[in-house]
């Protein structure tokens, strides 16, 4: 009896998810201990433990709901989220430069992180309805919709990091639910062409063109082409103008966005001196609790978004990759999962959460690298902190939830 | 719906193929960051190019109540170890040139773990000689280095030792409980007003960033020290203490063991905290030899224990004021109304002695002669729950919630402490001895005095303080600390028969007569603290000009006997040295003077200590 009911939780829980997260936590964990014993710091690894344990709850809590909870309450979580978001620009208190936290005794909570999650429910439904159609204008603004009020409200806080992932769970979904690549070009190029804009002129030129060269191919239209180059260039130009009207502290935070080595100590401090605690290294690192760079506290803030150096450094090439391939696994299981479900609703909230996800590791890690500019937002299962991580555990117990309940129709 | 699993299979492999382009890049760029680049980023790691230093702010002053400033900081050196660039074979160098102790230096290293690029202290004041030593040396001894420190220096009269408290090192448990702020190594205020008013006093750490060389030691700050963040220095405190009063305190109570608090009647505030044997602050700042530490700790009569709000005495006949005030308050007890006292109380087969037989006697002269009689029948009218009331209300059992870190709250013994204590054993007949302070009531000198002083002016308890006001170092802006009184609705009625009573026992033919000062009437009551099998604590609690009253007082000798004869002249001694000063210009004061110098030597000569 007991083997049977242990092989049906084996078939009905997904495991090879769970497993992979948590080895993910310990070793945050580890590596939250590490940036703080040190440093009289040690609180936050002992808060840690707590929202490890909260979050166990919590996704559990998430599993054990009803087979359909997800899909009739997807509408109602989201306005609430909403109605948070909104509280939070009244009541909320301020962290770090950023308005949007409720502070319960000694723990903040940030309901935009809450939000991401309850986009992915509302998204999912609606994208899954059989009367929805991306082709007609009405329900594209409705997606869009769905998306942009919680962005708004995030941005205004002002959170920009955590503002981007909202664009990228949405243009995930709406790939999955069967958008054409002409709307998603459509979607994106404008993003591209601003970045670049800031870049440099030789960029944003090449970069607009080729994306109307590439209009053109797809649609075969050249006024329409030749319309979107106008559009392009026209928010190039003038965002380029407005950036060169910018206050100069302001201009000075955008350009070490593109030129960390400008401005040692600042904002550019913290990618230097990541990169030189990974680069340093080397194939197998310093040894647990051993990384200078670390131990003397070199990166600013190490245990919330610059934790991914902590096992770089102590457990160097070896470490890091091992902690990628993780992470890669789970997305790609996340990419099977959701192509084996039957269900739209469920297949879509699986794409959803993995988009939420890679986004967060790929530019949390890509930063700490050195690869792309800082953007202030925390790796998944592993930064110090309470909200994202129980966000993200909240997240794995709705993919738990839909994949034990995947026979059960909607 | 084949199509549809179908256009998901490619959509999937799209989603799977920009994964792993992701994941591909990142590992790309770790391969190129810890393969290719890995020497690069080795040495700048060993380079430490650019470090965070911490920069300790001066700590805030202390002045006394004119404004002279009492509590300095003065800079000391500290000489300090890195252990994870120290390297062993230089240790006896290190003895030889510092002299310092090898075992000690093992220690602290040993106990380091895994804090090891964290500095730790070695030795405190070093000399400007051993100083240079240390620069001419400094290539040879990898990991050491030295950091300045301020210590407290102090410029008084009067020791102060129990008030202001010292500050030391943080232990680990301590930076375990003050959290984040704090690094091992930080000076923190350890006692008394120093570690009350620790947050105020400390300011603000700073950082520096720094260039370092290979060796971790500093030649240069970075960009001209544009990116650093200064420390903010700590705030100034200025004390509510009479220095003279305080001075003269000290001086009677030297060679005794006990306390004495005096208040301002109308505030709260402090004017003397003296708790004797005390100790000199500035042999516990900077170096600290252990045998000196070990004499301290070690001491049978405990300098180092505050008496004034720590130690906790049954309060004797002091209490019966309480029971008095509470009494009359109720209405259980009128002002006129009359108690007999045959000498004895008999409850339960159990005699209860008085010191005399008192006949019929209102409470005015139950105060005056301190009959006990009166005490045992009134405290059965008042009962537990108005003594609760009555002994809360004035902060018995409770702390007065003075600003010093360090406050008992003593003991109030209620129903539920009995029921707690000693489950069914224990009768109404403890109540008898608590009627006259005695048995398991216990109050601090502190708590004595600030109940005096609320008795003095009209029935207000002020929350007692030692700190008048604050001074902020940038904004030169003076804030006065808010003072808390609260009024306790007891009416004149029912205070006047007590405050009379009190002034009788000093100035009429009470045991309190030892108190009595020329030029100003005293109100007062001795007390004896039975100590079994030691001899008695001697207690006395006053106030004066009794019209008007500014200063109220709590003394206690401990071992002293008699409250009358020795807690109650020193009494009187500190409120004429209060009221009239050291130095008065009137010469029928003067002669008073002379005679309190004379009464100081006598004091000393005459009561003899059992030790």
């Amino acid at each position: 009896m007991i083997g049977s009911s242990t092989r049906t939780l084996s078939r009905s829980v997904d495991f090879p998810a769970l497993v992979i997260i948590y080895t993910l936590i310990l070793i945050g964990l580890l590596s939250v201990y590490s940036a703080t014993h040190n440093a009289a710091l040690i609180i936050k690894f002992q808060k840690q433990v707590f929202w490890v344990i909260l979050a166990t709850f919590s996704l559990i809590l998430v599993m054990l709901a009803p087979p359909r909870f997800f899909h009739y309450s997807a509408y109602p979580l989201h306005a609430l989220s909403v109605l948070l978001l909104i509280l939070v620009l009244f009541f909320g208190r301020t962290i770090a430069g950023n308005a949007g936290w409720f502070g319960i005794g000694g723990f903040g909570i940030q309901p935009s992180e809450f939000a991401k999650i309850t986009t992915i429910l509302a998204l999912a439904r609606f994208l899954s309805d059989s009367t929805t159609s991306l082709q007609t204008f009405t329900d594209l603004s409705k997606a869009i919709a769905i998306v942009l009020v919680p962005w708004l409200l995030t941005i205004i806080q002002p959170d920009f990091g955590t503002g981007l992932v909202f664009w990228a769970i949405f243009l995930a979904m709406v790939f999955w639910a069967g958008a054409e690549l002409l709307l998603l070009i459509t979607l994106v190029s404008p993003i591209i062409v601003i970045a670049l804009s800031i870049a440099g002129l030789w960029y944003f030129l090449a970069a607009a063109f080729l994306v109307s060269i590439l209009f053109y191919v797809l649609k075969r239209n050249i006024g329409v082409a030749l319309m979107f180059l106008a559009i392009n260039l026209t928010l190039g130009f003038g965002v380029q103008y407005m950036y060169e009207h910018l206050p100069d502290y302001q201009k000075a935070r955008i350009a070490v966005f593109f030129d960390p080595e400008e401005a040692p100590l600042t904002a550019g401090y913290n990618v230097i001196q990541s990169k030189v605690a990974i680069g340093s290294g080397g194939v197998t690192g310093k040894g647990y609790l051993q990384g200078s760079q670390t131990q003397l506290r070199f990166v600013p803030e190490q245990w919330t978004d610059f934790i991914f150096c902590v096992p770089a450094e102590e457990f160097g090439f070896i470490g890091a990759v091992f902690i990628l391939l993780l992470y890669a696994l789970l997305f790609l299981r996340g990419l099977y999962i959701a192509r084996a479900l039957e269900f739209r609703f469920s297949s879509l909230l699986i794409i959803g959460i993995v988009a939420l996800l890679l986004f967060h590791v790929v530019v949390n890690t890509g930063m700490t690298v050195g690869l792309i500019p800082v953007v202030g937002i925390p790796l998944p299962f592993m930064s110090y902190g309470g909200s994202f991580f129980i966000a993200c555990m909240l997240g794995m117990g709705i993919w738990v939830h839909t994949w034990m309940n995947r026979t059960k129709a909607v | 719906m084949e199509t549809l699993t179908s256009a998901n299979r490619r959509r999937s492999h799209i989603l799977g193929a920009i994964i792993l382009v992701f994941f591909g890049a990142l590992v790309f760029r770790l391969t190129e960051l810890q393969f290719v680049q890995y020497d690069t980023f080795r040495s700048q790691a060993e380079r430490n190019s650019i470090r965070r230093i911490s920069k300790d702010p001066l700590r805030g002053l202390i002045f006394d109540r004119d404004g002279n400033l009492i509590v300095n900081n003065n800079p000391g050196y500290t000489l300090t170890i890195t252990p994870f660039e120290f390297q062993w074979h230089t240790l006896p160098l290190l003895v030889r040139l510092f002299g310092v102790d090898s075992n000690l230096v093992r220690f602290r290293i040993s106990q380091a773990g895994m804090h090891s690029f964290n500095a730790v202290k070695i030795a405190r004041d070093l000399t400007f000689s051993q100083l240079s030593l240390l620069e001419e040396y400094h290539t040879l001894l990898p990991g050491v280095n030295y950091v300045i420190e301020s210590r407290r220096v102090y410029d008084m009269k009067p020791r102060l030792s129990h008030l202001l408290g010292y500050t030391k090192e943080i232990s680990p448990r301590l930076l375990k409980q003050l959290g984040e702020y704090y690094q091992p190594g930080d000076v923190v205020g350890f006692n008394g007003l120093e570690a009350y008013y620790e947050k105020t006093l400390r300011g603000e750490k700073g950082y520096g960033y720094h260039t370092v060389n290979a060796l971790g030691r500093v030649v240069a700050s970075f960009e001209h020290g544009r990116s650093d963040i200064p420390a903010k220095e700590g705030s100034d405190l200025l004390l509510t203490i009479n220095m003279d009063l305080q001075d003269f305190g000290e001086r009677l109570m030297r060679g005794k063991r006990g306390a004495i608090v005096a208040i301002d009647p109308r505030n709260g505030e402090i004017l003397a905290f003296v708790s004797a044997p005390d100790y000199e602050l500035s042999e516990l700042s900077g170096r600290i030899s252990s045998e000196h530490w070990n004499s301290l700790i070690n001491n049978p009569s405990m300098p180092m224990y505050n008496r004034c709000s720590m130690a906790a005495y049954p309060p004797g006949s002091t209490f019966k004021m309480l029971v008095a005030v509470a009494a009359l308050q109720e209405g259980l007890l009128q002002p006129d109304s009359r108690i007999h006292c045959p000498g004895s109380y008999t409850l339960a087969g159990r005699e209860f002695r008085c010191h005399g037989a008192h006949g019929n006697i209102n409470v005015v002269t139950a105060l005056e002669y301190s009959c006990n009689v009166f005490f045992y029948k009134l405290i059965f009218k008042l009962g537990f729950d108005n003594l609760k009331k009555y002994g809360e209300m004035f902060h018995f059992g409770r702390v007065t919630g003075m600003d010093i870190s360090n406050e008992s709250h003593g003991t109030l013994p209620t129903e539920e402490y009995y029921n707690k204590r000693y489950g069914s054993r224990w009768n109404i007949g403890y109540l008898v001895n608590l009627g006259i302070g005695q048995g398991e009531v216990n109050t601090t000198p502190l708590q004595m005095a600030a109940f005096t002083a609320a008795l003095a002016n009209g029935g207000t308890y002020y929350v007692p303080h030692a700190v008048r006001n604050i001074r902020d170092r940038y904004s030169e802006q003076v804030i006065d600390v808010p003072i808390s009184g609260k009024r306790l609705g007891i009416s004149k009625e029912a205070l006047a028969p007590v405050q009379l009573g009190m002034l009788r026992s000093v100035q009429g033919s009470g045991t309190g007569y030892a108190a009595r000062v020329g030029g100003a009437r005293v109100a007062g009551k001795t007390g004896t603290a039975q100590n079994p099998p030691n001899p008695d604590h001697a207690w006395f609690v006053g106030y004066a000009p009794y019209e008007n009253p500014e200063i109220a007082i709590a003394v206690i000798v401990e071992n002293g006997g008699f409250g009358g004869t020795v807690a109650a002249p020193i009494a009187g001694a500190m409120i004429r040295r209060h009221l009239f000063g050291p130095a008065p210009l009137l010469p029928t004061a003067q002669e008073e003077e002379v005679e309190a110098d004379q009464f100081e030597t006598e004091l000393q000569t005459t009561v003899i200590l059992p030790d």
